[in-house]
């Protein structure tokens, strides 16, 4: 106990990193697949994409929740920091959801399918603008004083969170085509390919840029890069992100129908851990003081233990029923939808 | 109320709206998903299709309003960080993983396993669909469980010590099981079922009143009879408990609830005011009707039992009186009109009235049961009432004030989101009525069982 105690705070970093990237590819494909959907032919085409994450996305939207309690319970200085300092862009979200999150049901049960179907889409847009200022935001620095937000609630929008927002949303368009290429087939699984080589090259270049900019503006960030021993690893995940964006656009020229989407998960994989182990352990970039640290953010170590051994049991639980889950509603999506299966019998 | 415009009254308006608003959802979650385990397990042992049909009836409406329970929740829990940042700090050691357990314990189960229970009937055995609905019932109960334990907290911080405005933990299990949790949670619980109960029966009645599929609802209603006389005297007794609670840990609040200024002399009991005009410039009433010896009585089992007075605590820590005073009657009213709904249905059951073909003549019986569905939740709202305006004005209790507690923003951004929330959710709720109506109009179709699963059936 006494070996890992001063660790703690980086395993739960880990922790909850994983819960953002399980969120991020999760609901990333299903705000992706609602972004698309606007620009569907017809109504047939809408009934498709959104029955292809009908299943799912309520479970994947509920790592935002599992993310926002964790990181409330083990960072609680975090929490309230950022959540603050981005009221109007958090709360845009949540907006956002609302909208996306009535979509499905109400759809089901009305014949006004092309409203409900809107809601899907633009709640799922505004969803994702709203998370991309919120890590624009948050990757300009937050001006924190004592302990609280000293900006203004408008401190999220300037170019580079524009500029980050642009990406986040060719990624989730991004992953969303590879998800589509995987579970339809005909004509939205052929623009699917078109539209998932455009917007991985759109990420790439904004990706690139916002890596450069973080480069520029923090010191530290630029240290990784060149001091040795750190150096090596976020080489290493760039390098492995490299290759996985080689084999996505190889795997979309031979037409194949799983691999995009897995070359696409590593992408995120090895570029959200390099991109992690070059700010750390800084968990907010604080522009008048010094940032705050992971260890100075977190909770008191005995809290990260309790909570610790409690999600030790959780996460594999979880992991195995959503993947019995997953398992289930895998194969195609046929339009036919499962409201048959569900509203009459 | 010196001015209603800056930050912090907004956000707690803001609060209190989005509070007020979601917890009308995940009551009938928590009831009905139970409800639906119960005709789930009579399907598969009876094998009566009748059961099967009530399943997909219930799930329909269950589907819907755990739709608008979900959008309307995740606002509640980022809301903590967004306008109490203050509060998310000093108590995020205990509260902020109470909310993180309720994520990874409770509703992710419960989300998953929905998905299963809705689109999963022809894909998975009939056990395996029914483990699933079990797991929807144990996610919600679960998530009823951590968010309670988290509330009560709030009322009786126990567990850890308050040091330079940051709460510290020393014993997490202290904290758990602090002294408001064990009523807390069961009292909301049981108001969960309770107000099931009421929307399953009050439902029933309707169409029973309307002539419409009589024998099929019959069975829905005589289950929800049946629960309502295990769980409204039940909830009396614990509500009772709950009182006796408040009255040692937060005295204050329960001199608010009763409008009980001056603390009674010893050998003399304190009257309860039946209705009163409470006044707190005046640190009294300006008129009361009171009934001698009952505050003490109910409080301390006692006759001449002592009940603290409100002129004891200073002014600054006073709860406000009058929101706390009615809201509880209204509560108390309303939990006993239901019970009395419980008897009388009883004594109709019990002399033959509930038979199918005699239940029509028992109108007045039937409309009483509908007009429950209304009044259930207003017992409801008004006990949150009761119990959160009581608490002030304290966030965390005796600890930290709830005018402390708040993020120091722009009162504009907070006027704005209050704004949307106040055009949004009413907007819901038409939406859920609207879609409700359908489904209830509708009524239950002729479904028929899924087919066993075949080896290797997919939907290709």
């Amino acid at each position: 106990m006494g070996l890992i105690e001063p660790y703690l705070p980086d395993i739960w970093l880990f922790i909850i990193g994983f819960f953002l990237l399980y969120y991020a590819v999760a609901d990333g494909y299903g705000l992706g697949v609602g972004i698309l959907s606007l620009f569907a032919r017809d109504e047939e085409e809408r009934s498709i994409m959104m029955e292809s994450i009908e299943s799912t996305w309520h479970d994947n939207q509920t790592w935002l929740v599992l993310l926002g309690g964790m990181l409330f319970g083990a960072f609680p200085l975090f929490y309230s920091l950022v959540l603050s300092s981005l009221y109007i862009p958090i709360l845009l979200m949540l907006f956002g959801l609302i909208f996306r999150g009535i979509s499905f049901e109400f759809r089901s049960n009305s014949d006004e399918k092309r409203t409900w179907s809107l809601s899907f889409g633009f709640g799922s847009l505004i969803v994702t603008i709203a998370q991309g200022f919120a890590l624009g935001g948050l990757l300009s620095g937050l001006p924190v004083k004592d302990g609280v937000f000293a900006g203004s609630v408008w401190g999220w929008l300037n170019p580079f969170s524009v500029l980050v927002t642009a990406g986040v949303l060719a990624g989730y368009v991004m992953l969303a085509s590879n998800y589509l290429i995987l579970k339809t087939h005909d004509e939205i699984q052929q623009r699917s390919y078109r539209i998932s080589l455009l917007s991985s090259i759109i990420t790439l270049v904004v990706s690139v840029t916002v890596h450069l900019r973080i480069v520029a503006m923090y010191p530290h960030a630029a240290g990784k890069w060149t001091h040795p021993p750190d150096c090596y690893a976020v080489w290493a995940f760039v390098l492995l992100a490299g290759i996985a964006f080689v084999l996505l656009l190889v795997s979309l020229k031979q037409r194949r129908e799983i691999a995009p989407l897995f070359c696409n998960m590593g992408i995120i994989l090895f570029s959200f851990v390099g991109m992690s182990v070059a700010m750390y352990p800084y968990m907010i970039p604080n522009v008048i003081a010094s940032p705050l640290t992971v260890h100075s953010v977190a909770a008191s170590p005995d809290t990260l233990w309790f909570m610790l051994v409690v999600v030790m049991v959780l996460i594999p639980l979880i992991l195995t029923y959503t993947g019995y889950k997953h398992r289930l509603f895998r194969g195609k999506t046929t339009g036919i939808g499962y409201e048959s299966e569900k509203g009459h019998g | 109320m010196e001015s209603l415009v800056d930050h912090v009254t907004l956000s707690r308006l803001q609060f209190a709206l989005t509070a007020h608003f979601h917890i009308l959802w995940p009551v009938l979650s928590i009831g009905l998903s139970l409800f639906l385990v119960v005709m789930e397990a009579l399907w598969l042992k009876t094998g009566n299709i009748v059961y099967y049909r009530h399943c997909r009836f219930w799930s329909r409406l269950f589907l819907v309003n755990f739709t608008v329970g979900v959008v309307s929740g995740i606002p509640m829990e980022f809301q903590f960080g967004t306008n109490w940042a203050p509060f998310s700090v000093a108590g995020g050691d205990f509260f902020g993983h109470m909310l993180g357990f309720e994520a990874a314990m409770a509703f992710m189960l419960e989300a998953t396993f929905l998905g299963i229970m809705a689109f999963g009937w022809n894909r998975v055995s009939p056990r395996v669909h029914f483990f699933s609905t079990c797991m929807v019932a144990l996610g919600s109960s679960l998530s009823a469980f951590w968010i309670m334990v988290a509330n009560s907290w709030m009322h009786t911080p126990t567990g850890g010590v308050f040091i330079d405005g940051r709460f510290v933990i020393t014993d997490k299990l202290a904290a758990i099981f602090n002294p408001d949790m064990p009523w807390g949670v069961s009292h909301m619980w049981l108001a969960c079922i309770e107000i099931s109960v009421f929307v399953v029966g009050g439902l029933s009645a309707w169409y029973i009143l309307k002539g419409r599929h009589v024998d099929f609802f019959l069975k829905s209603f005589k289950i929800a009879v049946i629960a309502a006389i295990v769980v409204t005297p039940l909830q009396i007794l614990v509500g009772d408990g709950s009182g006796t609670a408040v009255y040692e840990h937060q005295p204050a609040k329960l001199a608010a609830i009763e409008a009980h200024w001056e603390t009674n002399p010893p050998g003399e009991g304190a009257p309860w005011k039946i209705i009163a005009w409470p006044n707190k410039a005046r640190q009294d009433n300006d008129w009361a009707i009171e009934i001698p010896y009952a505050l003490s009585l109910i409080t301390t089992k006692s006759p001449t039992g002592p009940v603290r007075g409100l002129r004891e605590f200073p002014v600054e820590d006073q709860p406000p009186v009058l929101l706390p005073f009615y809201a509880f009657r209204i509560m108390m009213a309303v939990g006993f009109l239901l019970f009395f709904l419980m008897l009388w249905t009883a004594w109709t059951w019990y002399r033959g009235g509930l038979d199918a073909d005699r239940i029509m003549d028992r109108k007045r019986l039937l409309h009483a049961w509908i007009a429950a569905v209304p009044l259930s939740y207003i017992g409801m709202e008004t006990g949150w009432i009761t119990r959160e305006v009581g608490r002030q004005p304290w966030i965390l209790y005796n600890m930290l004030r709830t005018t402390d507690a708040a993020t120091n923003m722009p009162a504009s951004a907070v006027g704005g989101s209050l704004l949307t929330f106040a055009v949004l959710y009413p907007l819901l709720f038409v939406l859920f009525v609207y879609f409700a109506k359908r489904i209830i109009a509708a009524g239950p179709a002729e479904a028929v069982p899924p087919r066993q699963r075949l080896q290797g059936h997919r939907h290709e």
